[in-house]
This record gives structure tokens, C-alpha cells and sequence, in this order.
């Protein structure tokens, strides 16, 4: 028995403010959960709280939803489960490769290299639109990888001024989560209008939505990602190492299988991410990969107060997140997150 | 320790690339437009104007009025999601009967979408269909404007966050509760320490690192705070309850006022950052303190 177990009368104060709380936080998916079997009689009459004592329950909303009277929702549902599924896979894979560079490998560059670039870019994006004539979207692609080539180039020498190492390239990983999502959203429906323009579809398209749930969801992989490899002892691989095991193989061979729980748990919360974003699925998507939040928020504007079949909506944008929350919960117990946070 | 491989490239490339393409076009192409008045309707001519959209949201009553409202809803939601993430994480952590059970229940909110949660909330808070109004007729109150005087529209929104983030905030210090050396407890129980000492003596400066991270990224989070808004009141009654997010989204999406858009989600994103290295420097002598 733990120290730090409490004990006599304590111990049934926590209990109870810990039932009180799981009162709270179930009552509301009880109640979403009893509001969908509802009839349109018995949801307006007032709040019943008892299935079979209080009303009775049918299944009215659940074969209008399943019967696609509602909008196109198996369609939605598998939209939302595939670009979910293989941005988080994606994200998490890229994530914890730079997540590992960044913990075992030195990283050092010069500040004026990155200003070059953010110069460069700015630069020949004004210069292409404004004077040259070029497209939007010629001027972007053309900026880029002039402002990247000469950053990596300009590396290459030694340069003056201030040198920054991994830990400023992981904060500007993480920064990236502080730009406003609004104006990144519509910045990015812009862009992608432009590629469009150049014969690559991206608006409403599997490739678009899931490339910028990649890009947005990588900060938060890499950051946890980080905190897991710095966990994992270094003898291991400095035994491989010895043996002259490549990098790569160390990698794949080694590291990866290692902190398969650490990047199971990664996955998951990438996953939920995904799953229950809104704004840039309202913004990057129209009807081909439209995805769940915004066919259950579309319940809300089209049918006003019809509760019953929101609530069958909002459910099934709900079960698979829970399914996933018994898993987590499951990773938890055995003590594997507490390595993400130190 | 860290090596040099020129291998370390390949792996960090992929990640760089990404995150580089798709956060640069929209720091340029807002940062350029914040300067220029642009309207998509009625169509405008782009026409330089150089401070004059950051000028016009200084000077508008509304832009300080949505960033009061923001900022009441981030510190006071944020706040509550802490005191109570920390007191249910305290409990969970010294072993309270049926530990697994609430571990599963605790975590569930986090994981719903918030378009549901706040269309869930409606649904509670109805005057006439929802169950809050009939319990609270029980216990002898009038039937109550959930969402339609401001203060109480405030409240609610602030209730929706902590019941949606409180178990962000519980899994973070859990897993930091967790990682605590059980020895400095056993010496504190030799010295008879009471678990209120034990508290501020131990835990709580000890939590205090993982606890400033988990504030800070609950904090950034919540002054982007929209769809939750978004559904519930829509930013009314009026304006009252209109968040930063929400006024751009107006401006920009109904209006098309493109510059005067970005213009604002660059005094937001200045704002964060002025809140987050304020807080990070007030408590950067206790972090250090305890190191």
C-alpha cells in the first residue's frame, strides 16, 4: 500500500466528489444517448428521463438517419473514417521520425539561415504577384523553394549571428499551434484554389484534407513523440551502434518497436483530433469528403429543434471516439502515457 | 547525448517540408492582405493602406469588447478545468474505490467532437424541452435564460468548456502525479507531515512544471474557442458573447473583408503571445525555485 493512499474519512470525501463529477460528465451523453430513441411527441412534451418508464423507445430517428433521409451518411462516415485514419497514421509515423532526429541527432543552423528563408519567401511572393505577374499559386510554389534552397545553401557557410540548435526547432514546431485557425483555414482554402487553377485538385479532395490534418496535427506528435524517445534508454541503440547497425535500421529495427505504446497513444489522440475537427473540414471540404462534425452541425441549422435526430447524428460522431477512450483508458492503466510528460 | 549522421535529414524532412508549406502561405498571404483594404463583397480593388486596418480594429469599441469577453471565458474556463482537473487527479491518484471506473468515465468528454457537445448543451439547456430548466423549477427558481441574458449565456459557455477540457487537464497531471518519487512521501510520513503539508509542501511544487504546461497549452487553445460559441449562441444575444475566432469568421466569411481580417488574427495572434510570455515570466522564479 502506497504512501500516498488515502485514508478513513478522506478517502469517502474524494469518493464522493469523484461521483459527483462522473455524474456530470455522464449525464450529458445519457442524455443524448436516451434523447435519440425518442419520439418527436415525447422530446417536446418535456424532459422523461426513464427509457420504457418515463416514454417509450423507438427507433424513428436511427432508421431516418441509416436510411440516408438525412443527408448522405454512410458517405460522410466513411469520409471522415479514412482521411482520419491515414492522416493520424501518416502524421504519427512522420512525427516520431523528426521527433526522433531532434532527440538523437544534432541540429544547428544559423538564425540568419531561417531569416533568409522567411525573407525569401515574403519576398518572391510579392515579387511574383506584384511586379513579375505570376499567379498566386506560381508565385507560392516558386517563393518556396527559392527561399528553401537558398536557406539550405546559405547553411552551408558560416554565416554570423546567433546559431540555434534542436530546442528552437522544436518550439517552432509547437508554435505553429498559436496562429489563429481561422485565417490559416481560409489562407489555405486560397492556396489550394490557386493549385487548383494549375490542374491539381485539391479543394474537396482525400489528398487536400488529409495533407492539412498531417501539417496541423505534427507539433502535437512531435511533442509528445519527443518525451517518449528521450524516455527510451540510449544503450540500447549505442550497443547497435557499436555493432555498426545503420540509423535507419536502428530506427525501424529498434526504437519504433520499443515505444509502440507511446505511439499508440499518440496515434489515438491525433486521432480524435482528426476525427472532431471542424473549421478547416468546413472550409477545405464541400460534398465528396465532407466529414462528420460538419454533417452534425448541418442537423442543427437545416432542422432546428428536431432533437431526436440530431442527437442519432451527434451520436455516431460520438461511438467511435468512445471506443477509442475504453483503448486509451486501457494503454493508461498500464502506465504507458506517463512517460509523454515530465 | 546526440550524434551526426548524415541521415538525420531524411528524417526530419518530411515533417519540416509539411509543416513549412502549409504555415507559410498563410503568414504571408495574411500578413500581406492585413495591410491592404480588400473586400471580395461588393467587389474592391486591393488598395495599400498600410496600418489602417490595425488603426480601425484599435479604435472599434467591439474588437475590445470581444477580446474582454475571450479572455473572461479562457482565464475563468481554464481556471476551473485546473482546480478541478487537480483535485480529481489528486483522488484518482491516492487509489479512490473504483479508480478504474472513473478513469474510463473522466476521459470521455475530451474525445467528443465539440459541435456535438455544444449542440448537447442546447438540448439541456432548452427553457421548455431541456431537463436543467424543469430542475431547476423543482427547487423553486423561475425559468432561467440559459442562453439568452448574457451573463447566464456566459456561464454556460464557460460550464460547456470545463466540462469538455477538465479531462485534458486530469490525464496531464495524473500522468505527472504519477511520475512523483514515492521516497520524499515516505519521509514526509515519518515526520508526520499532514496530507495538507504534504500537499504544499511536495505535490504541489513538484507538479508545478507539468502544471504550467498543461494551463499554458489549455490557455492558447481556449482563446481560439469558436465552434462551441458558435452553436450554443451563435455570439449572442447581440454581440455579448462573440469571441475573437467568431468576429473574424463574421467579418471575413459574411462581409469578405479580407484585410480587415487578417489585420485582426494578427493583433490575435499578438495578444496570445504578449499572454503567454507574461505568464511564462511571472512564473519563471517559482519554476526556477523549485528545479
Amino acid at each position: 500500500m502506497s504512501v500516498r493512499t488515502l485514508q478513513g474519512k478522506r478517502r469517502w470525501v474524494a469518493l464522493g466528489g469523484c461521483l459527483l463529477w462522473l455524474a456530470f460528465t455522464l449525464f450529458p451523453l445519457y442524455w443524448v444517448a436516451i434523447t435519440s430513441f425518442k419520439t418527436p411527441i415525447a422530446v417536446v412534451g418535456g424532459p422523461t428521463y426513464l427509457p420504457f418508464v418515463d416514454f417509450e423507445p423507438v427507433l424513428t430517428a436511427w432508421n431516418e438517419l441509416l436510411s440516408g433521409e438525412r443527408g448522405a451518411f454512410y458517405n460522410t462516415f466513411i469520409a471522415s473514417l479514412i482521411v482520419s485514419l491515414s492522416a493520424a497514421v501518416l502524421a504519427t509515423f512522420i512525427g516520431a521520425m523528426a521527433a526522433y532526429a531532434l532527440v538523437r541527432f544534432t541540429f544547428r543552423f544559423r538564425l540568419l539561415s531561417a531569416l533568409i528563408f522567411v525573407v525569401v519567401a515574403f519576398g518572391g511572393f510579392l515579387l511574383g504577384r506584384n511586379v513579375l505577374g505570376y499567379g498566386q499559386g506560381i508565385s507560392l510554389i516558386y517563393s518556396f523553394f527559392a527561399a528553401l534552397a537558398l536557406a539550405v545553401i546559405s547553411s552551408r557557410f558560416r554565416l554570423p549571428g546567433p546559431e540555434l540548435g534542436n530546442n528552437d526547432i522544436v518550439f517552432w514546431f509547437v508554435s505553429q499551434r498559436m496562429f489563429p485557425p481561422i485565417v490559416a483555414a481560409f489562407a489555405l482554402y486560397l492556396m489550394y484554389t490557386e493549385v487548383g487553377k494549375l490542374g491539381f485538385k485539391l479543394v474537396d479532395s482525400y489528398v487536400g484534407l488529409t495533407f492539412a490534418y498531417i501539417a496541423f496535427s505534427l507539433p502535437i506528435v512531435i511533442w509528445l513523440m519527443r518525451d517518449f524517445f528521450e524516455a527510451l534508454p540510449v544503450e540500447v541503440e549505442e550497443a547497435a551502434m557499436v555493432d555498426n547497425v545503420p540509423s535507419w535500421r536502428i530506427f525501424f529495427g529498434i526504437v519504433l518497436p520499443m515505444s509502440k505504446p507511446g505511439l499508440i497513444a499518440t496515434f489515438m489522440i491525433t486521432l480524435a483530433f482528426v476525427w472532431n475537427e471542424f473549421l478547416f473540414a468546413l472550409f477545405l471540404t464541400s460534398s465528396k469528403w465532407q466529414t462528420l462534425p460538419i454533417l452534425v452541425a448541418g442537423q442543427n441549422s437545416q432542422r432546428g429543434d428536431e432533437w431526436w435526430s440530431i442527437s442519432a447524428a451527434a451520436l455516431v460522431a460520438i461511438i467511435p471516439m468512445m471506443i477509442m477512450a475504453g483503448i486509451l483508458s486501457r494503454l493508461m492503466r498500464s502506465g504507458l502515457l506517463v512517460g509523454a510528460i515530465k | 547525448m546526440t550524434r551526426n549522421d548524415p541521415i538525420k535529414h531524411f528524417f526530419i524532412w518530411p515533417a519540416l517540408i509539411i509543416v513549412l508549406l502549409i504555415s507559410i502561405f498563410p503568414l504571408v498571404y495574411s500578413l500581406t492582405t492585413s495591410f491592404m483594404s480588400m473586400r471580395l463583397v461588393p467587389p474592391m480593388p486591393a488598395r495599400f493602406v498600410g496600418f489602417g486596418n490595425y488603426a480601425d480594429l484599435l479604435s472599434n469599441p467591439r474588437f475590445w469588447h470581444v477580446a474582454g469577453t475571450t479572455t473572461l471565458i479562457a482565464f475563468l474556463s481554464v481556471g476551473l478545468q485546473y482546480l478541478i482537473g487537480l483535485s480529481v487527479a489528486l483522488a484518482l491518484n491516492s487509489r479512490v474505490p473504483g479508480e478504474g471506473i472513473f478513469r474510463v468515465g473522466f476521459l470521455l468528454p475530451m474525445l467528443v467532437a465539440p459541435v456535438a457537445v455544444a449542440l448537447v448543451a442546447r438540448q439541456i439547456l432548452n427553457p421548455t424541452m431541456g431537463p436543467l430548466n424543469e430542475l431547476m423549477t423543482l427547487f423553486g427558481f423561475p425559468n432561467l435564460p440559459f442562453l439568452t441574458r448574457t451573463s447566464w449565456a456566459l456561464g454556460s459557455i464557460i460550464v460547456v468548456e470545463v466540462w469538455q477540457w477538465t479531462p485534458f487537464v486530469i490525464l496531464m497531471l495524473l500522468a505527472g502525479l504519477q511520475t512523483l518519487p514515492d521516497d520524499v512521501y515516505e519521509a514526509a510520513a515519518l515526520e508526520n507531515a499532514t496530507p495538507w503539508q504534504q500537499f504544499r509542501d511536495i505535490t504541489f511544487p513538484m507538479l508545478l512544471p507539468i502544471s504550467t504546461a498543461v494551463v499554458f497549452i489549455r490557455l492558447i487553445e481556449s482563446y481560439k474557442i469558436m465552434d462551441t460559441v458558435f452553436v450554443m449562441t451563435g455570439g449572442g444575444p447581440g454581440v455579448s458573447t462573440e469571441t475573437l475566432t467568431l468576429f473574424a469568421y463574421q467579418e471575413g466569411f459574411k462581409k469578405f473583408n479580407l484585410g480587415y481580417t487578417s489585420a485582426l488574427s494578427f493583433l490575435f495572434l499578438i495578444f496570445i503571445t504578449v499572454i503567454g510570455l507574461v505568464y511564462l515570466a511571472v512564473l519563471k522564479p517559482y519554476l526556477e525555485k523549485h528545479k
